[in-house]
């Protein structure tokens, strides 16, 4: 042995009871996973729902509901590739709406197929996707602001490529893909987002890429200092979420049959899929979280705002309940290190006490 | 808010200023002791300097009497009454004033706003602020403490100093008399720091009771009425400056136990040079820096804060670019190099501030371990094999030492040695020839810093050329084979074997020894 300045086997107290796990703790970890939690809300709305209208429960509902939420899904899952960089990306409706409208108009006047859209549909997303990961990585604008420009610009761009024509009739490939069911009950759109969604959980956690980006979330300078190349991995990062915004696009066309100079930006499914983002557990401030909670959230929003149709509640309380989800599924979560509602009720019991 | 307005005859004429007590204060950070039973009394019309190694209890002191962090134990006595739980705001308003090192104004604020923040005046209409009042007594704050500060600046376009000059009349106008300084002139240059030295001392003739931090002996002994040195969270001495030699600061500051790490000798070097360095400059930073690191050597670059020590590391890591001069690892020059590169030659770079530059604090332990060689993780159809990263990880967390009941946690749940040790496996796993660990036992307790010790030791035996920079001169006598010191960004001297002792470290890091 070498140096020791005082000899001191202070380390060598260990707490007590290592190894008495038990099954609660085990429980009760799991039941801290927000994907479990998405699952298991989601299963309680589909069964009070079901008690109420029994229609609710029917394949051909199931199917409809996934296939609706998949062009959000998608694009949550990209958002939520920039959201773990410490970044947002506020553009994606645009681009959702310019791909879809470029494949919808190929297709309605040249019969475009959608697997010849595809490849379109994803250069269209990444060029934009692109342009966003310049502003932000290399001329270092913050990406809440750089998008909020190139989400006015691609609007003005979704805009130019409508020219004041929509897309209205499209060939029944579209429609076969975008309502069709692979299985009785699964829908195809549900299986490329699923497809999509393990893809990228599997690129997330098990690439050089994937670490990379959670690296530079948490702590870029440190990322740097390991050899990461920080803006290669912002860029990437956005030209990941474009691209899949673009698939959304496709998806969105296949799906709804239509599109427009306004599709996306209408339904303003840019907030929906941060949304998803958010209450998939994936945090604001970068570097925790995953796709998986993003996809699952994305579904669980869709069957919440379909039981409040079924309990006959006015569609105008939508966007006030999506607002309320997030803010419930940020309460919910034990490790945003943002004091408990416990905790705070007892500080601000003693500051009552400390007054008095 | 509606306090009264500030005094302006304060300005100008001696204060009421009270003596300030401190009564055997303790003070822990989860388990170590910052501060042991310490006794320091501040009295008017008197600087009194508090000086130690990093680490002493110096700032946590300060920072104790100012409300910062509460004590565990002890008493505060201001002008004979007792305080009992001191908060930051309670602190100020019994006159009590922190003058941080890194000064806190509001960047976007005006030095006006920011000198009167938390007190503006109101003006004659409700919600309304007397902005001619607030201009008219800030020009006579400014004018007798003679800074020259326009009040309309930004704080963030002022200099340091000046932002630490606006600091003091902050205290001022908040009617403030008992003004302390946390190592002010660490970032000031040498005529700023006189600047700041006449103004504390045309603060002193005015009666304020000031304490002061520095690690600058020559300005301690300049400046101070009084001098307490604390050393491993106790005072070892308090003296009259008029009694005090720089020689004898040292020795109370270092201690006389010097002798109880033995050196250990490893045998004779290599004389392959690993890494060499020529004449490496940057402009402000540092200059003409010329050294050699040879196999299974360990090189401690010595010097103080801001004396370019990191700088230089971080350019030899391709963090920084220099402006001349060449690096030359294992006979190949590095050239355009980045992080990326030089961790894939062998060179690697353990950065000191663990918490900004380390961990990533999120992630899993074995990912943060993993995290510098994930290039060169086996693959399995494109995907990182996950067995094969947890066990070289886990190897190397064993190796180091990393004490967790679990592996699969997020970093910050370990205590500062663990993850230390921790950052110390995420390198070892790079495979080094050439390591430059940065403060390497900074903020870990004492059994981990033996453990790193050994580490390093194991390591250069493994024939690994290492260099270690350090603020504290003990460790690097007890672990370094040689030692260069540098002072504003030149080397003052080399020191090698026996050589290296605390006392002629000492001086070689504030230039005594000469270049």
């Amino acid at each position: 042995m070498t140096t020791a300045p005082s000899p001191s086997p202070l380390l060598s107290a260990r707490p007590a009871g290592v190894g008495q796990r038990s099954a609660r703790r085990t429980l009760s970890r799991l039941l801290a996973m927000r994907e479990l939690q998405l699952v298991l809300v989601t299963v309680v709305i589909f069964a009070i729902t079901t008690a109420h209208a029994s229609t609710f429960i029917s394949a051909g509902n199931i199917s409809f509901l996934l296939a609706d939420a998949m062009a959000v899904a998608v694009i949550a899952v990209g958002q939520t590739i920039v959201v773990l960089t410490r970044g947002i990306d506020l553009s994606v409706a645009p681009i959702l709406g310019t791909a879809a409208l470029a494949v919808g108009f190929l297709a309605q006047n040249h019969n475009l197929t959608p697997l010849e859209g595809l490849p379109l549909a994803l250069a269209i997303g990444a060029a934009m996707g692109l342009g966003n990961g310049f502003m932000v990585a290399l001329a270092g604008i913050p990406p809440i602001i750089a998008t909020l420009g190139s989400l006015a610009i691609y609007s003005g761009v979704q805009a130019i490529v409508a020219h004041s024509q929509e897309v209205v009739t499209l060939p029944p490939a579209y429609f076969n893909l975008g309502n069709g069911d692979a299985i009785n009950g699964i829908p195809y759109l549900a299986l490329i987002g699923a497809g999509v969604a393990i893809a990228f959980a599997l690129i997330l956690w098990r690439t050089r890429f994937g670490r990379s980006i959670y690296a530079v979330g948490n702590n870029a300078e440190a990322a740097r200092r390991a050899g990461i190349n920080v803006s290669r991995v912002t860029v990437s990062s956005y030209v990941l979420c474009g691209a899949l915004a673009g698939l959304g696009g496709l998806i969105f066309l296949a799906h709804v049959g239509s599109a427009d100079s306004t599709t996306g930006t209408d339904s303003n499914i840019q907030l929906t899929a941060i949304a998803a983002t958010l209450i998939g557990g994936t945090t604001l401030t970068g570097g925790k979280g995953g796709v998986i909670g993003s996809f699952l959230a994305a579904i669980f929003l869709e069957v919440a705002l379909a039981a409040l149709v079924e309990f006959r509640l006015n569609p105008i309380w939508e966007p006030a309940g999506v607002g309320v989800m997030i803010l419930l599924a940020v309460l919910a979560d034990p490790t945003t290190g943002r004091p408990s509602l416990r905790s705070a009720l007892r500080m601000l019991l003693q500051s009552q006490r400390a007054r008095t | 808010m509606a306090v009264s307005a500030p005094q302006q005859n304060v300005v100008g004429d001696a204060v009421a200023s009270l003596a300030y007590e401190a009564l055997e204060i303790s003070k822990s950070f989860g388990g170590a002791k910052a501060l042991d039973g310490v006794s320091v009394d501040f009295r008017p019309g008197e600087i009194h300097t508090l000086v130690g190694e990093n680490g002493a209890g110096k700032s946590t002191l300060l920072r104790v009497m100012s409300g910062i962090y509460e004590r565990d134990g002890g008493e505060l006595r201001l002008g004979g009454e007792s305080l009992e739980r001191l908060t930051p705001r309670e602190a100020q308003h019994r006159g009590i004033y922190l003058v941080p090192q890194e000064p806190t104004l509001m960047p976007h604020l005006s030095a006006l706003e920011n000198l009167f923040v938390g007190i503006i005046p109101r003006g004659r209409l409700p919600f309304t602020v007397d902005w001619k009042r607030m201009r008219e007594s800030a020009g006579d704050y400014f004018a007798q403490l003679g800074l020259a500060i326009d009040p309309r600046q930004r704080a963030e376009t002022l200099s340091i100093a000046q932002q630490q000059q606006l600091e003091c009349a902050r205290a001022l106008v908040h009617n403030c008399s008992v003004i302390f300084f946390d190592e002010p002139t660490s970032p000031l240059t040498a005529h700023e720091a006189e600047m700041l030295f006449a103004l504390m001392r045309r603060l002193r003739e005015r009666n304020f009771t000031l304490g002061f931090i520095s690690h600058r002996l020559d300005e301690v002994l300049e400046l101070s009425d009084r001098i307490t040195v604390l050393r491993d969270a106790r005072v070892v001495a308090t003296m009259d400056a008029a009694d005090a030699s720089r020689e004898l600061l040292v020795n109370e500051m270092v201690g006389h136990q010097v002798t109880i790490q033995r050196r250990h000798a490893r045998a004779a070097q290599s004389d392959d040079v690993a890494l060499s360095v020529q004449q490496l400059q940057r402009e402000g930073e540092f200059h003409n820096i010329s050294f050699e690191v040879h196999r299974g050597e360990v090189l401690g670059l010595a010097g103080l804060v801001g004396s370019g020590r990191t700088e230089i590391a971080e350019t030899i890591f391709g963090l920084r670019h220099a402006e001349a001069g060449r690096i030359t690892l294992e006979g190949h020059q590095l050239v355009r190099h980045s992080p990326r590169s030089c961790i894939d030659r062998g060179l690697i770079y353990l950065s000191e501030d663990r918490g900004r530059n380390g961990i990533f604090a999120d992630v899993q332990l074995p990912e943060n371990v993993s995290s510098a060689i994930v290039p060169r993780l086996p693959r399995l159809r494109g995907l990182l094999n996950r067995r094969v990263e947890q066990r070289l990880a886990g190897e190397a967390m064993e190796r180091t030492q990393v004490r967790a009941l679990r592996r699969d946690v997020p970093i910050r749940s370990l205590s500062g040695g663990n993850q230390q040790k921790a950052l110390f496996a995420r390198w070892l796993l790079a495979e080094p020839k050439v390591a430059i660990f940065d403060e390497p036992t900074r903020g870990v307790d004492v059994g981990a810093k033996a453990d790193i010790y050994a580490l390093i030791d194991g390591l250069a035996r493994d024939g690994v050329a290492i260099i270690v920079i350090s603020s504290e001169l003990e460790e690097l006598t007890w672990i370094c084979d040689r030692v260069i010191a540098v002072y504003e960004g030149h080397v003052t001297g080399e020191l090698s074997g026996e050589q290296i002792t605390v006392a002629a470290l000492g001086r070689l890091i504030v230039e005594e020894g000469g270049a």
